[in-house]
């Protein structure tokens, strides 16, 4: 990628992510693109494809998800987080035992005999990485440029900035979702959608959120529209007559749909309005494919990952009737944040991840469109690898699992990071900043233009529009003379 | 004027010295220099201190009062009407009445060790803090409880320990305390407290282990500094963000400091000694005595760290006994010039508005470092300078607009219990968690999903006009194409049926039968019903303060008149038009925004 002029372009994003560029006035054109900014054309795509972000609130601990499991590299980690004799569990460290079943098998072994399995209950994951529907991105995470560990230590905070708030827990997930902290408004999921927009016939349904609010999936133009796991919710009083009365529906129809001159006033009613005008679309288009059915009905119970997977499945299904080519897709699931009780709680957690993840990617074969979804995880960041007692403290750099047909499988992307917490000079204490808080090896933003320029941003020489997106990639890459940190991480087909 | 408070017999720490007359000076100072500016539009009888004057109006009086606690009936109204804002204000910070959170658990059976295993139970909590939020009579100190709830956020969600709603009353019981009381001791309270213990991780930390590589937990230290006391950034007293001489934030604490900070709260547990572990019948485990989920976390001198410690500019010397090291981190945490911005400002948010205007936020902070008489953190007159403040009381913020706040869907759904009788016949207040977004209120009292609240006091709503001017609307974090219907939906068989109970007759979670047994008089109003203009009229002025728009009051009105009602109609003819008319009034805009 060649940039003629990345400052302007960069600006350009991170004012947009401030707001300083948003459009004004009470009604937000919905169909507006970024070519009416000046920006390349959005694609028009004749096809289908959708990205699924399974976000990890809380923190996911990296060290017992992807986890060293050859001898010489799970004695280290085993003796770091005081494992048991003979390689078995103990404080907050699996038995190597225990994960003979979730060990990786990459299709290129890793160099120097390093290999990892995943957490026991992550059998779905393991078999399908082992399948080559899976891949596993090492030590991602935020970063501004890229950064050694001196220049982390160092003062020069000109030109090697680091990312706002580490170890913050909201401000590392908006960060993850947008490259900005807390209060920002425009995340990367959003600006592809906006770019999708005109594929999609109803522009609404571009970016749908099945979990709360995230900034994830707010363009500049695209808005996240709001899902529950039972599908769009009918506001009764406006359908229906209230207490026997058709003149009190009515006024209930004309009062949370009226314009207001207060602002917050206004922007409630104009949700609430949103709401009543797709519900009846999205509910007949559901209506083909009751979750009693097939694929659905495979989903695991007990899982609110899996519901908000299965809902989107039922969306992806119903995908012609919505009119949509392109979708971006946000769910999650909390209770990450393992301060105590690590190994009692992340492995029934991540167990939900795996049985939820699998069953959307086998849902997906069903329908025929397994090479036209990709899912991958995100966290708030990973955690340390020293152990606080029986758990683990907040982090930087995480490993991430990378779901679909289209994906490169059975392979892991990046740099595996030593397994260490020593504070000295030595080579393997060089990828973490204290504590085995990784050093992110590769940035959030060249993982998201990875999966960008699979969904169909245009990454021709030339184009800005992957610039517009990810307001730091032109930081890495060949152009920015980081072969190191490429642009295109080569995960997916 | 000198408040003049009783102790009600609470446990309270000794009375701080107060000095309102300084308070009113400050906001009348206030006022005066607004208007210096020429800034007009607001009337002169607002010149006047407005801590020594009446309500001048019903709607003025109710205005207050929906800013203060959580209704405005009739006799609230009245009351105010007949003294002054800071007579009404001094009644209330002497006001700690009705039984705690513990002892209703108590008196309501659930203290007992059975098969309903209470003790592991979550349930009883919500019914103790919805019986708090919809019946104690000190609705003002309930009030700002809960705005503490949401600032020091501990959540039920997660609680997993033995007697955990016990755990969260005592936890509740003492926001309830310390809500007039000083800041300081909040502060200890909070950061000793078995329910906040176990939900940030000082249960059970332990001191650094040179051999293992063990290091202290830092979940506490990190979120007592980012969420409850300073911030991530160094602040002004009016909020704002200080600047270095290269216009950057700086930063209000690094890493070093939270693993510093950390030592300090190592060596905590439950307090278990005041009693034998309790045998559960039929079950060969035993589970915590029962004080344990109230009493301050003991501290354990063996696990507590002897290393030295430097945080925030502070240093506690290696080998200094746990309680002075407490003692020396949390007065360093009160006393950080950020400590009074960050927490008044949320308080503002909280109460009054979304987006205060720097000099209130400076006025209210200014009287956090000082009452008047020399004292820090006294919480009454910080509550008294807030609601006085001219940015508060002046009619200017009702043609302004950007002022005001979305109302949080737990406080409505309180509002409208107090506002029209609520009442549990069985006297169980069977009312259990209401998170559910797309059927509920997405948001139940002392059940945040995480520490970072319900949402963030910087959230700043997408595809608005909010966005393009960076302007946080905080309580949009929980408005989508889900929530807002769920709200209605769940308010529209409320309203008009009462909560649908199982078996309300035991306290035990029990669904064998059902029955409306939580459920609203509607005296008042139903005495209206053939007059749907009065009607909506007193709806306005319960509920919005008189802030419903004419033109939607008629419409209300006239879609009320339909079907036609008259004294020979049924009760439950009667009963449809007036649920209808508080279901339009909590649907519309105008009530939605608390201005």
């Amino acid at each position: 990628m060649h940039l003629l002029q990345p400052h302007l372009h960069t600006r350009r994003a991170f004012l947009r992510r401030a707001g300083h560029l948003a459009f004004t006035g009470a009604a937000l054109p919905t169909a507006l693109n970024l070519a009416a900014m000046g920006e390349a054309a959005a694609f028009n795509a004749t096809d289908y494809k959708a990205l699924v972000c399974v976000f990890l609130y809380g923190g996911n601990d990296y060290a017992n998800t992807v986890v060293p499991y050859d001898n010489a590299n799970y004695d280290l980690y085993s003796t770091i987080r005081q494992g048991g004799v003979g390689r078995t569990a103990g404080g907050i460290a699996l038995g190597q035992a225990a994960m003979t079943p979730t060990l990786l098998t990459p299709s290129t072994a890793l160099a120097g005999g390093l290999q990892y399995a995943l957490n026991p209950t992550m059998t779905g994951l393991a078999g399908l990485f082992n399948a080559g529907k899976a891949a596993v991105q090492l030590n991602v995470g935020p970063l501004v440029v890229p950064l050694t560990k001196a220049q982390y230590s160092g003062a020069d905070r000109t030109t090697y900035p680091l990312p706002p708030k580490l170890f913050s827990h909201n401000d590392q997930q908006s960060i993850w979702q947008s490259s900005s902290p807390e209060g920002s408004t425009i995340g990367w999921g959003g600006n592809l959608g906006d770019l999708a927009l005109a594929s999609n016939a109803n522009s609404l349904f571009t970016c749908i959120s099945v979990t709360g609010n995230a900034v994830f999936l707010s363009g500049d133009s695209a808005l996240s529209y709001q899902m529950s796991t039972n599908g769009a919710v009918k506001i009764n009083s406006v359908a229906s007559n209230v207490y026997n009365s058709a003149t009190v529906k009515s006024a209930m129809g004309q009062l949370v749909q009226q314009a207001r001159s207060h602002v917050l006033e206004n922007e409630y009613n104009r949700v609430t309005t949103r709401a009543i005008g797709a519900e009846g679309s999205v509910s007949g288009a559901l209506a083909a494919y009751p979750v009693a059915n097939a694929p659905f009905n495979a989903f695991p119970a007990s899982n609110s990952l899996a519901d908000q997977l299965k809902m989107v499945a039922r969306l992806i299904a119903a995908r012609s009737n919505l009119g949509a080519a392109r979708q971006v897709f946000f769910v999650s699931i909390g209770g990450f944040d393992l301060h105590d009780n690590l190994i009692a709680q992340q492995g029934p957690l991540l167990g939900k991840v795996s049985d939820a993840m699998t069953a959307f990617y086998n849902a997906t074969v069903a329908l025929g469109v397994d090479s036209k979804v990709t899912a991958f995880t995100a966290s708030d960041f990973g955690r340390t690898l020293a152990s606080n007692g029986d758990g683990s403290d907040h982090g930087w750099g995480s490993h991430h699992l990378v779901v679909g047909g289209a994906v490169k499988g059975a392979a892991f992307y990046g740099t595996p990071p030593p397994v260490s917490v020593g504070n000295t000079s030595a080579p393997q204490d060089q990828w973490h900043v204290g504590q085995g808080r990784l050093l992110p090896g590769t940035s959030v933003d060249q993982y998201a233009a990875t999966l960008g320029q699979w969904f169909g941003v245009n990454t021709a020489a030339g184009s800005n529009e992957m610039a517009g997106i990810l307001p730091n990639l032109w930081h890495f890459g060949v152009a920015a003379g980081r072969p190191d940190y490429p642009i295109d991480l080569g995960f997916m087909a | 004027m000198q408040l003049n408070e009783e102790d009600m017999g609470v446990e309270e720490s000794a009375q701080a010295p107060r000095d309102l007359s300084a308070l009113a000076a400050i906001a009348s100072a206030a006022f005066l220099a607004a208007c210096g500016g020429g800034g007009g539009g607001t009337s002169t009888s607002a010149a006047t201190n407005a801590a020594a004057t009446p309500a001048a109006s019903d709607e003025e009086a109710a205005r207050f009062l929906l800013q203060a606690q959580f209704s405005a009936s009739d006799a609230e109204i009245a009351t105010l009407r007949s003294t002054s804002y800071a007579a009404w204000l001094n009644t209330q910070f002497a006001a700690h009445q009705g039984p705690t959170g513990w002892d209703w658990l108590e008196a309501r059976g659930y203290g007992v060790v059975d098969a309903n295993n209470y003790f592991f139970s979550t349930y009883p909590a919500d019914f103790m803090v919805w019986n708090q939020l919809m019946t104690a009579p000190d609705a003002m100190r309930k009030r700002v409880a809960l705005a503490l709830s949401e600032i020091f956020v501990a959540s039920l969600a997660s609680a997993d320990f033995d007697w955990r709603s016990h755990g969260y009353a005592a936890y509740w019981d003492g926001l309830v305390k310390n809500a007039f009381g000083n800041f300081r001791q909040l502060l200890e309270d909070v950061t000793l407290n078995p329910a906040m213990g176990y939900f940030l991780n000082t249960k059970g930390n332990q001191k650094e282990n040179t051999a293992s590589g063990r290091l202290p937990d830092e979940n506490y230290a990190r979120e007592v500094m980012q969420l409850f006391t300073i911030g991530l950034y160094q602040l002004n007293l009016d909020g704002s963000e200080k600047r270095d001489g290269s216009g950057n934030k700086i930063e209000s604490y690094t890493q070093s400091d939270v693993s510093n900070l950390a030592r300090v709260f190592t060596g905590y547990d439950f307090d278990t000694t005041t009693g034998p572990r309790l045998a559960v019948p039929g079950q060969t485990y035993t589970i915590n005595p029962k004080d344990s989920a109230r009493l301050p976390m003991a501290l354990n001198a063996s696990r507590h760290s002897t290393l030295a410690a430097t945080f925030l500019g502070t240093m506690v010397a290696a080998n200094t006994p746990g309680a002075v090291a407490l003692k020396t981190a949390l007065d360093a945490l009160f006393n950080h010039p950020n400590t009074a911005p960050f927490f008044c400002k949320q308080l503002i948010q909280r109460l009054v508005t979304s987006n205060p205007s720097p000099a209130y936020v400076a006025r209210v902070a200014s009287v956090f470092v000082n009452n008047g008489a020399g004292v820090r953190g006294d919480l009454p007159s910080v509550l008294a300078a807030l609601l006085l403040d001219d940015e508060a009381r002046s009619p200017a913020g009702l043609s302004n607009i950007n002022f005001g706040k979305l109302r949080e869907p737990m406080v409505r759904l309180v509002q409208w219990g107090r506002s029209f009788g609520i009442a549990s016949a069985a006297g169980t207040w069977k009312l259990f968690d209401t998170s559910r977004s797309d059927t509920q209120l997405g948001q139940s009292p002392l059940r945040s999903p995480s520490v970072f609240n319900f949402f963030r006091p910087g959230y700043v709503p997408p595809g608005t006009v909010l966005a393009s001017s960076q302007t946080p609307a905080p309580e949009f974090q929980l408005v989508n194409e889900s929530t807002v219907g769920g709200y209605l939906n769940f308010m529209q068989d409320v309203i008009r049926n009462g909560f649908n109970i199982g078996t309300p007759a035991v306290p035990e979670s029990s669904f064998t039968v059902f029955a409306r047994d939580v459920t609203c008089s509607y005296s008042a109003e139903l005495a209206l019903v053939l007059d749907p203009a009065a009607l909506v009229k007193r709806l306005s002025l319960r509920l919005c303060a008189g802030q419903l728009s004419v033109a939607n009051q008629s419409l209300i009105a006239t879609a009320l008149a339909t079907p036609s009602l008259s004294a020979a109609s049924t009760a439950a003819q009667k009963l449809d038009r007036v649920a209808a008319a508080v279901l339009l009034v909590m649907a519309s805009a105008d009530y939605l925004v608390q201005k």
